[in-house]
């Protein structure tokens, strides 16, 4: 891993502040952040309940707006797009995957892996679409509705989904947090593979410190502010970070 | 998070509201209908025995109306003579004749106006008299008259002013010295009523003949003794009858119409009542499967079933019990709406205020909660089988999956109801529709997943919403039946009616046309056709012929009909008169030609008895049947001149036929009637007007029939929104995805609106299928059961609008859920914090 190359920004915030509620009540859940998410890197975001992990990718991932300060993806910052516009740029440029699997359940694995590029009228690269499917290890269950998949399997369709546009980017909001730790680890694999073998880039959520280990470098939040960062992490070493950030 | 909750509330109460308003749109319909019916019916009621009350005993015409003949019924009269006989017999105080005519007056610009109201002989005896004074005297003596409230205001008219009256015999002048009024109303006859005494009345109204339309009598003896007196006294065709029995037949008569217009207005009530009931099945459907967590909580912690289809049942009773009494009051408020609403079209209803009766509120009451309660027992009985652990599996769509035992009586009941229709007698005729109904009602589930199948690829065509349009319509096949059912009962009602209507109403049209020949008829009432007016008439340019005859109503072996005279060898040319035995041109003295009544056992050679107004009798020999025509209804029975002087005697012609030059304008038309409209004595029918009568009155049944059920197919459009905005809810996770993922905004509205105007045709599409087929069978076996000539008659335009209306209905009903699909932010809809 190159951490010594300096790289372009595939998304970054500039003094990102998101505040809930007025006056006296008012809840700052990002109070001035500045960060840049590398390209070609896995970055894990981590912190307590109520610290900010998830305003942050949400805000970044043009899926809510900022109160003040600035989000980009690429050059393109986000507070001057419309709210159509957001939605295409999330379409041709972003991926997504969480929690919950949020498969479409009238639509095949197939159809589901491909949504984003029906979407957006486009056909997929069959070449690419069989290789993915192959790394998630789908290729026999792509007639399959959601409902007849095991919550592993249809986790492994999102991650599909996420890669088979190449987006820019790739936001995954605690992609394990529903899974048993089998069914996670493989999840993890995939992604760590992706920015390994394709140069994907992956910005992820997570509590998980096993999790966060598999991440290029982990950014600690807590209180709407970074407070830490850590360059190729453990899970021993995470954990001991985050115990002492609770102590 | 108290954004969210708060939505949440707001998306449940518009659950209800659903609900409520088709219950209280239904309720309210269903009261309104009665309030105003019994408005109706009360006061025709009351107006019977305010016109009636003090008649002890009533000689009336003895019209059986079924019979062939009580066309004619109507034209027999009590002879001035007759009248006294009865009114001077023991135990009669006093007694009244009626007699009516047209009248009208003439403006001194020329105009006539009170166009077509009625003449009537002044009653003097105070208790027999219907009328009131409201201001003046009564008319007595040549030259007075007295008008009712109504005309008066209308015309400008008061005690003392100077009027032209036209009546049959004229146009004569006369003082208005009475206004009166009958009851609170204005007037008895709708048109109007000129009080006239005896001096002028049988000039003006019958030709100066002394004579009756019925006798009215108060005694002092008890109703059955008077009856009893007075029975030998009556001429043939008449019959006395007790007053009680009179108001009661009077007020059948006219609380009758009233009647059938309740009846027929809250079985449209009912039935969208009845629409309503799918819509409240469908909510609580959809609330108990999203629910089922909830359930299945309280399922775990100890409720037992029954428990749990408790609850489920006292929320619809409540609901039900709260959306009829809502239904009370907004058909209250409808009620007074509707008679303003009349009133501004310019129809007064008959009585005043509204009659708010406990029995409707009652029947509404009941029958809004019961409806309710009963669309909510299939949904608690789901609610019941709820297992504890479903309490633990991930909240899901509710999903159908579609038994074989229901392909089963789907199948059984549209494929017997079919062949029912199609080869069964009248009743499995009947039978038939019911189970083909009830078939394709079952069968609707199969349906909707079969049309989704079948629209797939072409909707997939518009892009991804087009396709998971038609998926979420196939995702739970039973919600989407139950759905698009309530617009198709509405549908396949309208062309039902539709289809089996205009079929009908072009056979009916078609046959009276078919009998008709004359151009026009004209006929005296009370007047006669004099030389002068065929003069004129012929004048006219485009009238061929003008060809009057003398006609009188008579008795023909004790059954009113009429016997007519003139030029024959004219009148058969001109009229459609056909012979169907024997020969017009054996007719001589003593000799009659009679209309061919089937079972009268009149036969050429036989003889018959006839009897006029006065009580004479005649025998005549038959030299000829005359089969039955609309014209020959017109002539009745012929006899030569020679005949009919010695026994009716040396009479005018009040009866004549007018043939037109081939290709006569419309202005031939106008010139006649502007002839016989300074005749108020004169009826103008035209040949075809009773087919063009019959036409319109059908087009005005089957328009007046579909725009009451129209009210169902907006029960049924709130259907689609409640059950378009509940889907959204329950899909609020998945919409928020593809919003996520790269849907924008009009796409996911557009998917919406798909998925509404899919419903919505597939209940348009198969309730106008099976409409026309139903229609068309029904139609088929009339024709096959009866013989009869009837063809089936698709009116495309109005089906085509039909289909228009219901799939415009589905667009219109998606606009509210199209909005909340997009409503919610879209962190919010996929539920990421």
């Amino acid at each position: 891993m190159n951490t010594d190359v300096a790289l372009a920004a595939a998304a970054r915030s500039v003094d990102a502040v998101k505040t809930y509620g007025e006056g006296d009540a008012a809840v700052h859940a990002l109070a001035g952040v500045s960060v840049e998410f590398p390209t070609e890197r896995f970055t894990a975001i981590m912190g307590p309940s109520g610290s900010g992990k998830s305003t942050l990718m949400q805000c970044v991932a043009g899926l809510d707006r900022l109160t003040s300060g600035q989000a980009f993806i690429g050059d393109t910052e986000l507070s001057t797009l419309s709210k159509t516009d957001l939605t295409l740029l999330r379409r041709d440029r972003l991926g997504f995957i969480f929690q919950q699997y949020n498969l479409i359940p009238t639509l095949s694995s197939r159809e589901n892996i491909i949504l984003p590029l029906t979407l957006a009228g486009r056909d997929p690269d069959e070449d690419w679409f069989n290789e993915i499917v192959a790394t998630v290890r789908m290729g026999d269950r792509l007639e399959n509705l959601p409902s007849q998949l095991s919550g592993g399997q249809q986790q492994r369709v999102a991650v599909a989904r996420a890669l088979v546009p190449r987006p820019d980017i790739i936001f995954a909001d605690e992609p394990t947090g529903a899974l048993d730790s089998h069914a996670g680890t493989e999840i993890l694999t995939f992604m760590r593979h992706a920015v390994d073998e394709t140069g994907q880039t992956i910005v992820m959520v997570t509590h998980d410190p096993r999790a966060a280990s598999f991440a290029d470098n982990v950014l600690f939040l807590a209180d709407g502010l970074i407070i830490d960062e850590m360059a190729n992490p453990t899970t021993d070493r995470v954990l001991d970070r985050m115990k002492k950030f609770e102590s | 998070m108290f954004q969210y909750a708060w939505r949440g509330v707001r998306y449940n109460k518009g659950r209800y509201i659903a609900t409520l308003v088709a219950i209280i749109t239904g309720v309210a319909f269903f009261t309104a209908t009665g309030f105003l019916s019994d408005r109706v019916i009360d006061s025709l009621e009351g107006s019977v025995d305010r016109e009636f009350g003090s008649v002890d005993v009533a000689v009336v015409v003895d019209a059986d109306a079924d019979a062939v003949g009580s066309d004619f019924a109507a034209d027999l009269r009590i002879s001035g003579d007759d009248a006294d006989q009865i009114i001077a017999a023991d135990g009669v105080d006093a007694g009244a004749g009626v007699l009516t005519g047209s009248v009208a007056f003439l403006g001194d610009d020329g105009k006539t106006f009170a166009d077509d109201a009625v003449g009537r002989l002044w009653i003097e005896d105070d208790e027999l008299n219907p009328l009131d004074l409201e201001d003046g005297v009564a008319p007595a003596g040549e030259g007075e008259i007295a008008v009712d409230r109504g005309i008066a205001e209308s015309n400008d008219l008061e005690v003392g002013s100077s009027v032209t009256v036209l009546t049959l015999a004229g146009q004569f002048d006369a003082t208005v010295v009475g206004i009166t009024k009958f009851g609170s109303a204005d007037s008895i006859d709708g048109t109007g009523t000129v009080s006239i005494p005896a001096e002028s009345a049988f000039d003006w109204l019958s030709s100066g003949q002394v004579e009756f339309e019925d006798v009215y009598l108060r005694g002092s003896v008890d109703q059955a003794e008077l009856q009893s007196t007075i029975e030998p006294l009556v001429p043939a065709g008449f019959m006395a009858q007790t007053g009680d029995e009179y108001r009661e037949d009077q007020q059948a008569f006219a609380a009758g119409v009233g009647k059938a217009l309740k009846r027929g207005l809250q079985a449209f009530a009912l039935l969208a009542m009845l629409v309503g009931g799918f819509v409240i099945y469908n909510t609580f459907s959809v609330i108990v499967a999203q629910r089922l967590r909830e359930l299945a909580v309280l399922a775990a912690i100890g409720a037992t079933p029954k428990q749990l289809k408790r609850s489920l049942r006292y929320e619809g009773l409540v609901i039900g019990i709260l959306g009829s009494a809502m239904g009370v009051l907004a058909g209250l408020a409808l009620t007074y709406l509707l008679i303003f609403v009349l009133k501004l079209s310019g129809v007064e209803l008959p009585g005043g205020g509204i009659k708010v009766s406990g029995t409707t509120v009652l029947q509404g009451m009941v029958i809004g909660a019961l409806i309710t309660f009963l669309s909510v027992m299939i949904p608690a009985r789901r609610a019941a089988r709820t297992e504890p652990m479903e309490a633990l599996r991930q909240a899901a769509v509710e999903t159908g999956t579609l038994s074989r035992n229901r392909a089963i009586a789907a199948g059984a009941l549209s494929g017997l109801g079919a062949l029912g229709m199609l080869f069964g007698g009248s009743a499995a005729v009947g039978f038939g529709m019911v189970a083909l109904f009830a078939g394709v009602i079952v069968g609707g589930p199969f349906i909707a997943a079969g049309v989704s199948r079948l629209l797939r690829p072409l909707l997939s065509r518009l892009g991804l919403e087009g396709r998971l349009a038609t998926d979420n319509t196939a995702r739970n096949p039973q919600r989407t039946a139950t759905t698009a059912n309530a617009l198709l009962i509405g549908v396949f009602l309208v062309t039902l009616v539709t289809v089996a209507g205009t079929s009908i109403k072009d056979f009916a049209v078609g046959e009276i046309n078919k009998l008709s020949s004359a151009d026009y008829t004209l006929e005296s009432t009370g007047g006669s056709i004099d030389d002068d007016l065929v003069a004129d008439l012929e004048a006219i340019d485009g009238v061929a012929e003008v060809i009057p005859f003398r006609s009188e109503a008579v008795t023909i072996d004790g059954n009113p009909s009429a016997l007519s005279t003139g030029d024959i060898s004219s009148l058969t040319e001109v009229a459609d008169i056909d012979i169907s035995e024997g020969s017009l041109d054996d007719l001589g003295p003593s000799k009659v030609a009679v209309i061919d009544v089937p079972d009268s056992g009149h036969v050429v050679g036989s003889t018959v008895t006839l009897a006029d107004i006065s009580g004479e009798t005649v025998e005549l020999e038959v030299v000829a049947l005359i089969s039955f025509s609309l014209d020959t209804l017109t002539v009745g029975n012929v006899v030569d001149m020679q005949t009919f002087d010695s026994f009716v005697g040396d009479t005018a012609p009040t009866k004549a036929f007018v043939k037109l030059v081939s290709g006569a304008q419309t202005d031939t038309q106008d010139a006649i009637e502007d002839l016989t409209n300074l005749r108020p004595d004169i009826i103008l029918t035209h040949g075809n007007e009773l087919g063009e009568l019959f036409g319109t009155l059908f087009d005005f049944l089957i328009n007046a029939v579909n725009g009451l059920l129209l009210m169902s197919v907006l029960i049924a459009l709130i259907g689609i929104v409640n059950t378009l905005s509940l889907s959204i809810l329950e899909r609020r996770r998945e919409l928020g995805l593809l919003r996520v993922i790269g849907m924008v905004d009009k796409q996911v509205r557009r998917m919406v609106r798909l998925e509404s105007v899919l419903i919505a045709s597939q209940g348009t599409v198969t309730g106008l299928l099976l409409g026309m087929f139903t229609g068309a069978a029904l139609i088929f076996s009339i024709g096959r059961l009866s013989d009869a000539d009837i063809s089936i008659s698709l009116p495309g335009y109005q089906l085509l609008m039909v289909l228009v209306l219901g799939i415009g209905l589905g667009f219109l009903a998606s606009i509210i859920p199209a909005h909340r699909s997009t409503h919610l932010e879209v962190l919010e809809a996929i539920g990421a914090n």
